[in-house]
């Protein structure tokens, strides 16, 4: 693809277009989805394409071109800066990364064995019969595989090469309506493959969860599962960017320097976590992705920037281009010292959550949000879980930050169809949730 | 592109395929946005593809292409193929698909103002005037985030029971995003979208600056003016935006067939509803709530769906009983039905699944005035923010950004933050009376996996509750 890019590169230059960048893609990816124990549908998609960034004179567009040819190229430029001419500019525009770059090979990213998987069901099978041995009658999930080149090459010198791979499955079963249980397992390479612990930990989870009762309301220590965790985690990522602070999407805004955490909680994005699933070798302007320190021991430090809100700040990018955007690529809540019994030995009276789904803002900058738990949900009285259902975590963002009290020392790396962003997380304690239910 | 399509079809029944159908999608458009006042530069939207879904053995296969060739399309389709056969290993009984009538059709939308006419710039002028405007008010609004959208969307579904619909839907949308901060208090209105299908008049003519207008000045009202809501059991009046999104989330979702047969049970989730609920009662006699993709310039409009069924109205609830569930093929032949044309996809790279159209709560005989005048004490919410439900689509809630305090008859001050967190059955059981006027509201409903946001209108009539449990922060 590099020639395709160098041709769009070139012909932009023609056109007088000042800061070029070409993000080409070739991607294959496969899907099995399951549900009540039988798959339901398998897909795979084959995608090739180029994204373009051109900027002229400070006014900035984008587009993707799909049909490769030179005559579509021209045409798509031409296009492009017919538009741009007449346009306002985009005053707070500072450019893009000045390269070239030097990379290094992330381990456990690329795995040819994934690459040259024929047949993924045998794992879908192997994950429904661990969750039916725990007990469970209803099994439903997905499994993907990836394989994913990237080539990016920029008018500041940047040419740059990534081939990623990645297996990943996520499990739900059941038992009745009421009772289910979730586990998820996504990695980058085959050997580190797991399907039957996210079967068991789903069909653990439903089994525990048998007759539920109506769940309390007030306020609760609450110990969240990484499944959990990592959804509040996931959302909080977007706010991370200083695209979502400037357009009235986080409540770390103006929160520079302060504490927005408890002391002994530390937020990072790393974009070269060996396998994790959002790691890439650079970012979409070139720069090599690093490890950056969001929140230090409950200090907020840094938005996620590229290069032209960087300079917009006096700051230097954290390598997390998103041309328009700057986006997480992995995010990561530094564990604790607790095993999962001493965290849950800590409670005397509270709830245990092991999933949440459908989690919305009443108010992104103050960060007022609720979230609703599904799969098992119980109550932990000395050391016993009693299931529950019907509640919801109504409560602010930046508080439950502020009041975790304990972290596991083991992470779990989450990635399934609530969890956008990879998120590695420990089971994490959080003293005073709020808790609230449906009365009528 | 008519031959590749029907390749792909021919292509597929070769293989050994019992049903095949392709879609090409091709999607231009172009997206802008102002940040604080700043343009953010342009999106140049230009995708299109063709996707194949095949049933072998009773298993279903999916792939897509967005290299355009016949080497390809047959690559994708030989895939599909393989899929289906390996996947057809992995079932307890094999899916079929109900029979149905089967046409040969072009429709399109017509634009009075076609956008692909008018220059990026002159776009960007509904922006601006946005921002303008809420600038006029004099409110202090520190973040402001808009967004303009449009795109024509061209579609060509063929399949092996002799489907052929080719449609060309324009569709056009503005955002916004405004934080008012006065008083040292912050108020937000986040994500509100106006939206249709059509060209470029629709937004002129709905003028989108003066709803951002008026919400700044609501939260502003609020600021200085809102008091708490009144806890306990009041009457609840809702706005045709407030009755539209909970039509949506407890009527329309749990009421998809693919829900409620477990197919989207490790995503979106399950359903309350049962398929041996249809006729049970659910809601009080006035409640009707009505599915129609074929409402001319709807946001979520079409009158086939993707797999070539021809669209309806739907009556899910009809006085208050369980009247129908929204289906495709695969799920109307488990029901022993037809289809009502509930298959919808996002993009070729996606296969059509259950989803919903334009959904909203039937008008009534009553005036807003007849609405309100015997209410002692209760709250009117005309918009909200926070709003969620849980995954079998029965516990759900509604927190308020605008919202009046009625007291003996009529509406008073601004209060904060009223909360609506009720059961499905208890939410349409409290109702009493429904207004006469139908106003409808455009989100982007999510379900699927891969995630599929599909253009959707939501509203209806004004609604009465009485006796509910209001909540306040």
């Amino acid at each position: 693809m590099f020639e395709i890019n160098e041709l769009i590169l070139k012909k932009a230059k023609e056109f007088g277009f000042g800061d070029v960048v070409v993000l080409s893609y070739e991607t294959n990816r496969r899907q099995v989805r399951f549900a009540n124990n039988e798959i339901t549908v398998a897909k795979n998609w084959h995608e090739r394409k180029a994204e373009l960034f051109v900027e002229l004179d400070k006014r900035v567009a984008g587009t993707t071109i799909t049909e490769l040819s030179e005559e579509n190229i021209e045409r798509t430029l031409k296009t492009l800066l017919a538009n741009m001419k007449g346009m306002a500019p985009k005053e707070d525009y500072y450019g893009i990364a000045e390269g070239p770059f030097d990379y290094k090979d992330i381990p456990e990213t690329f795995d040819k064995a994934i690459v040259e998987l024929d047949e993924p069901n045998e794992y879908v099978e192997r994950a429904i019969n661990a969750a039916l041995e725990e007990g469970a009658k209803r099994v439903a999930g997905v499994l993907y595989t990836d394989h994913d080149r990237l080539y990016l090459t920029t008018s500041n010198g940047v040419e740059a090469f990534d081939e990623g791979t990645g297996i990943e499955i996520s499990v739900r079963a059941f038992i009745g309506d009421l009772e289910s249980g979730h586990g998820t397992n996504s990695v980058r390479v085959l050997k580190k493959f797991d399907p039957e612990s996210a079967g068991r930990k789903a069909g653990e989870i439903a089994k525990l969860a048998q007759n539920p009762e109506q769940g309390p309301e007030g306020r609760f220590d609450v110990i969240f599962d990484p499944l959990a965790f990592a959804n509040l985690l996931s959302y909080m990522s977007f706010m991370t960017s200083a695209y979502a602070a400037e357009a009235g999407f986080s409540f770390l805004v103006n929160k520079l320097g302060q504490k927005v955490a408890a002391e002994g909680v530390t937020i990072k994005d790393i974009g070269n976590l060996p396998n994790g699933y959002g790691t890439r070798k650079f970012d979409d302007e070139g720069v090599p992705t690093r490890e950056t320190t969001i929140i230090e021991n409950g200090t907020f430090r840094t938005f996620l920037l590229n290069t032209s809100l960087a300079k917009k700040y006096g700051a230097e990018t954290t390598a997390n281009a998103g041309l328009v955007m700057p986006h997480a690529w992995n995010i990561v809540l530094e564990p604790g010292d607790y095993s999962k019994e001493e965290l849950f030995d800590e409670v005397k009276k509270g709830i245990y959550i092991t999933n949440v789904w459908y989690t919305r803002f009443q108010n992104y900058v103050a960060g007022d949000f609720s979230t609703i738990p599904r799969d098992g949900i119980f109550l932990v009285e000395n050391g016993e879980l009693k299931p529950i259902r019907n509640i919801r975590v109504s409560d602010n963002l930046q508080r439950i930050l502020e009041n975790i009290v304990a972290l596991g020392k083991d992470l779990y790396h989450i990635h399934w169809w609530e969890v956008n962003t990879p998120v590695s997380t420990p089971y994490v304690l959080v003293k005073d949730v709020g808790i609230t239910r449906a009365t009528k | 592109m008519h031959e590749l399509v029907e390749f792909a079809v021919e292509k597929a029944l070769e293989l050994g395929a019992e049903y095949a159908e392709a879609r090409f999608e091709e999607k231009s458009g172009t997206s802008l946005a102002m940040k604080n006042g700043n343009p953010e530069g342009l999106e140049v939207l230009a995708d299109r593809g063709i996707g194949v879904r095949v049933l072998v053995n009773g298993g279903m296969g999916f792939a897509s292409t967005n290299v355009l060739t016949k080497e390809s399309v047959a690559e994708a389709v030989k895939k599909a193929v393989k899929l289906a056969k390996a996947a057809s290993k992995v079932r307890n009984e094999p899916i079929r698909f109900s029979e149905e009538d089967f046409h040969e059709v072009y429709y399109e939308v017509k634009m009075r103002k076609d956008f692909r006419d008018v220059s990026p710039e002159e776009k960007l002028e509904l922006l601006r005037e946005i921002e303008e405007e809420v600038k006029a008010t004099g409110v202090n609004v520190p973040m402001r985030f808009l967004r303009y959208f449009d795109q024509v969307w061209h579609k060509i579904i063929i399949n092996s029971d002799g489907a052929f619909i080719e449609s060309v839907i324009p569709r056009v949308s503005t955002m916004y995003n405004l934080v008012v901060f006065e008083n040292g208090q912050m108020e937000q209105a986040p994500f509100v979208q106006r939206a249709f299908s059509g060209g470029l008049e629709l937004i002129e003519k709905d003028e989108p600056w003066k709803w951002a207008v008026k919400d700044v000045m609501a939260l502003k009202r609020l600021i200085y003016e809102g008091e708490k809501p009144p806890e306990g059991k009041v009457d609840l009046v809702i706005s045709p935006e407030v009755a539209g999104i909970a039509v949506h989330e407890s009527v329309g979702h749990p009421y998809e067939a693919d829900r409620i047969m477990g197919r989207e049970a490790a995503q979106a989730g399950e359903s309350f509803v049962k398929p041996d609920m249809l006729g049970e009662r659910i809601g009080s006699d006035v409640v009707t709530v009505i599915e129609d993709p074929t409402i001319p310039n709807s946001w979520g409009f079409y009158l086939y769906d993707d797999e070539g069924v021809k669209a309806r109205p739907r009556y899910l609830i009809r006085n208050g009983i369980i009247n129908e569930f929204l289906t495709n093929r695969e799920y109307a032949y488990k029901l022993g039905q037809r289809s009502n044309a509930s298959a919808r996809a996002i993009n070729y790279n996606r296969e059509p699944i259950v989803r919903m159209a334009n959904t909203y709560l039937a008008p009534g005989d009553h005036s807003f005035e007849e609405l309100i005048e015997d209410i002692k004490l209760g709250v009117y919410m005309v918009s909200f923010n926070e709003w969620n439900i849980d995954d079998r689509r029965y516990q759900q809630r509604y927190i308020g950004r605008e919202a009046y305090l009625i007291e003996n008859g009529e509406i008073k001050q601004p209060v904060r933050r009223p909360i609506l967190e009720i059961t499905t059955r208890a939410l349409w059981s409290s109702v009493d009376a429904v207004g006469k006027e139908v106003e409808m509201f455009p989100g982007t409903c999510g379900k699927g996996e891969p995630g599929q946001g599909v253009p959707v209108w939501m509203g209806g009539a004004h609604a009465r509750l009485r006796e509910i449990p209001l909540r306040r922060p």
